[in-house]
């Protein structure tokens, strides 16, 4: 056995694994978005396998409400507010020291995401908002990398990989006829803002982020590895209340809709069109946060607000929502439009108040 | 959409103005006084032109005492700094508290570099500044009074006769900032005894963004120092920046297609464009006031003024009520401090500052209407 592989015997006895399999991960690079609860078991995960270099960007720091289900972080970090890209890579290179961690402490948008991504074979979804999501889609889309999308809430996980269709039709999932939908594919449009519950006000059962979080490890470790085929061309729906794992045949989607990213090749969210704006209230320590476009229907304020409720005051008005909010120990004043906008008080740090955003009103 | 955000940049355009631009960059975009050749003497004969008519509506005579700059903000930092630059350290400077920070800040920065020691004027509870007090600000050394024409928070319009008869009676230079007046009040360089006058493209005029002016008086001749220097049209030879105007302040290749696009907007005649704004800020006012919800920030009386209401809504942070105007009823304004702190440490409206709506020729009484309706069913 060559050096330093020794560590992978227990993986490598696996078919399909091998010495060699073991080098291809050895020189693969993955890049995690998001490193909260899904994102720490992912990357805990990739990097005891061994896979060589991981780029983990994350915004947010780590808070106390995070330790009871994102497996990286302790109180220490907690405490000391740590970013958790920053965290999470002191923990995995005392881990893992062969693996090379890129910790990237950023809000990912359209301006860095395709040099985040670049020259990387997989990209893996531990994000909280489906604007991130849509964007990963792009670039995945776009450059013909793999991504593996997850996301769960209350105790409740879906878990999905896309194999993009690219112009040429060659890409070697492609040549084996394993290509599936992305997410413009499956649904056009994000569910607009608020329509979602997300893990701060609906909750989340941590062992259902631990499964979606270890399905979507192995889909990456697999398409790491190019093993294409063995890759899950369907979704998968977990429900660990309901006790159900339901897997949906989605192939069907590609070629139904409009394929916006698959056949008209246009990148909405990657090109900046489609994004959310920020604007910091000059001298108001406020942020206001701006919807591309409005949505559909107006935000249902009393759904919302019945959610924000267990974490502060909420008041509502015809025109506006307001909610005052303690988040990781600082008070934040969010108030939101009935076109999805929202002014964050508190921080004029554009980041934050994007987190804010998606985590109490979910976009 | 309702748009009343005139005093941040105009909006629509003059109607020729997107077209002119168009058709410039199209057919004909040459670099003026650069080369010979027939388009580029083309192109620089059109600039020249809307350099004539921009000296003749300021009533100035030699249009090559009018520079092209990028903005105001550009054209203030020219005029502050050019003319300043030759004094020795400790130079006065006055200005007021009303000023916008396109003024403010250089006068600041150059402050803090200890070239020059600055008073700003106070102003009273409704943003006029009274020219006595200016005459009582100026020193021996001072050198320079810089002066808003009109507030772009308050709309209150200064009285800058006054104070040109005040600070030519001095001896110092007089610099005034016209961005909210351009294209609204008659102005005279002359009669006003207005030394340096600087003014952007994009409000008032109508023209497009990324273009401005200033207008450089022969007082100014003996002292007025350029801060950038580089390639100008004509003599190439010499080792120095030439000292004939506009090439002594005017380096660098100039937005030929936004000066050309002003050029299309000063076809319209600017008469009955103040007293239009003006009747719509009557309209306004006469709305609002004696209704205990609102407090209007500024002149009551609309007759010293341009058309810029700023105001705030009982209890509610004014970019709240800014934000429900743009989602709730799709009418445009701006929040906040407006770039000019100082009114608002004046007027008491500091921090959160005030809700703007500013008026343009083609709003109507319709707007009023709109806008006055709905502050009444948010506040
Ligand atoms: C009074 C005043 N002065 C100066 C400026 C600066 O002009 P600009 O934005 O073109 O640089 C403005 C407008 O923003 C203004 O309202």
């Amino acid at each position: 056995m060559s050096q330093g592989l020794d560590r992978y015997h227990r993986q490598m006895l696996l078919p399909g694994f091998g010495e060699d399999g073991q080098a291809r991960l050895g020189h693969a690079k993955a890049l995690l978005v998001g490193c909260g609860a899904l994102g720490s078991i992912i990357a805990d995960s990739l990097c005891r396998a061994g896979v060589g270099c991981l780029v983990i960007a994350d915004r947010d720091v780590v808070e106390l409400t995070n330790l009871q289900r994102q497996v990286l972080f302790d109180e220490r970090d907690a405490a000391e507010a740590t970013p958790k890209a920053e965290a999470a890579r002191r923990k995995l290179s005392a881990i893992n020291s062969q693996v090379r961690v890129d910790a990237v402490v950023d809000d990912v948008n359209h301006t860095n995401i395709e040099r985040l991504a670049d020259g990387c074979g997989v990209i893996v979804d531990g994000t909280d908002n489906f604007e991130t999501r849509y964007l990963i889609n792009d670039v995945a889309v776009k450059h013909g990398v793999p991504y593996v999308y997850g996301g769960a809430v209350g105790t409740v996980g879906m878990c999905y990989t896309i194999l993009p269709h690219t112009p040429g039709g060659d890409a070697p999932w492609e040549r084996i006829g394993r290509a599936t939908p992305d997410l413009r594919d499956l649904f056009d449009q994000p569910p607009p803002p608020g329509s979602t519950p997300t893990c701060d006000t609906a909750g989340v059962l941590g062992p259902a982020v631990g499964v979606v979080a270890h399905l979507q490890a192995a889909e990456a470790i697999k398409v790491l590895l190019g093993a294409f085929e063995a890759v899950n061309p369907k979704m998968v729906h977990v429900d660990l209340w309901a006790n159900t794992i339901r897997q949906f045949d989605v192939a069907a989607a590609y070629g139904a809709g409009d394929g916006v990213c698959s056949k008209q090749r246009r990148f909405d969210y990657l090109n900046g069109a489609r994004g959310s704006g920020v604007t910091s209230l000059c001298g108001r320590n406020a942020v206001q946060i701006t919807r591309p476009d409005r949505p559909a229907g107006p935000i249902d304020f009393d759904r919302i607000a019945d959610r924000l409720r267990a974490h502060g005051d909420v008041r509502t008005s015809r025109f506006m929502l307001r909610a005052n909010l303690t988040d990781g120990g600082e008070p934040y004043e969010l108030t939101l439009f009935t076109d999805g906008r929202a002014i964050v008080k508190g921080t004029d740090e554009p980041a934050t108040a994007r987190s804010i955003y998606a985590r109490y009103v979910g976009a | 959409m309702i748009y009343l955000d005139n005093a941040a940049t105009s909006f629509p355009k003059a109607p020729s103005v997107a077209e002119t631009v168009a058709g410039f960059l199209a057919s004909a975009a040459a670099n003026p006084g650069r080369s010979a050749h027939r388009m580029a003497v083309e192109t620089e004969r059109r600039i020249d032109d809307v350099r004539l008519r921009l000296t003749r509506l300021i009533g100035g005579d030699d249009p090559r005492r009018m520079i092209f700059t990028l903005n105001g903000t550009d054209a203030l930092n020219i005029a502050i700094k050019g003319a300043l630059a030759a004094e020795p350290d400790g130079a006065h400077v006055v200005a007021t508290v009303v000023e916008h920070n396109s003024v403010a800040r250089p006068l600041r920065a150059l402050a803090d570099a200890g070239r020059v020691c600055v008073t700003w004027v106070d102003c009273d509870e409704q943003g006029h500044v009274d020219p006595a007090d200016i005459a009582a600000a100026m020193t021996d050394a001072t050198r320079l009074v810089v002066m808003i024409h009109a507030s772009n928070v308050t709309g209150a319009i200064q009285d800058a006769a006054a104070v040109g008869r005040v600070v030519r009676a001095h001896g110092a230079l007089f610099c005034l900032d016209a961005a909210q007046t351009i294209g609204l009040l008659p102005i005279d360089v002359d009669a006003m005894n207005v030394d340096l006058l600087a003014f952007p493209a994009h409000k008032a005029l109508l023209g497009p963004p990324g273009v401005g002016g200033l207008w450089v008086g022969p007082r100014c001749d003996p002292v007025m120092r350029p801060w950038r220097e580089g390639g100008t049209g004509g003599d190439s030879s010499s080792p120095a920046q030439p000292v004939e105007w506009p090439h002594r302040l005017e380096a660098g290749t100039a937005n030929t297609a936004g000066i050309i696009g002003l050029g299309a907007a000063l076809k319209r005649p600017i008469e009955g464009r103040l007293a239009h704004e003006r009747e719509l800020r009557r309209m306004l006012m006469d709305r609002l006031e004696g209704d205990g919800r609102f407090a209007v920030v500024g002149p009551r009386d609309s007759g010293r003024c341009v058309g810029v209401v700023s105001l705030n809504v009982a209890g509610s942070d004014p970019h709240d009520v800014a934000a429900i105007l743009d989602d709730s009823f799709d009418i445009a304004v701006r929040a906040g401090l407006h770039c000019a702190p100082g009114v608002h440490r004046r007027l008491g409206t500091f921090p959160a500052g005030t809700v703007r709506a500013s008026f343009g020729p083609f709003n109507t009484e319709a707007d009023v209407d709109r806008l006055a309706h709905a502050l009444d069913q948010i506040a």
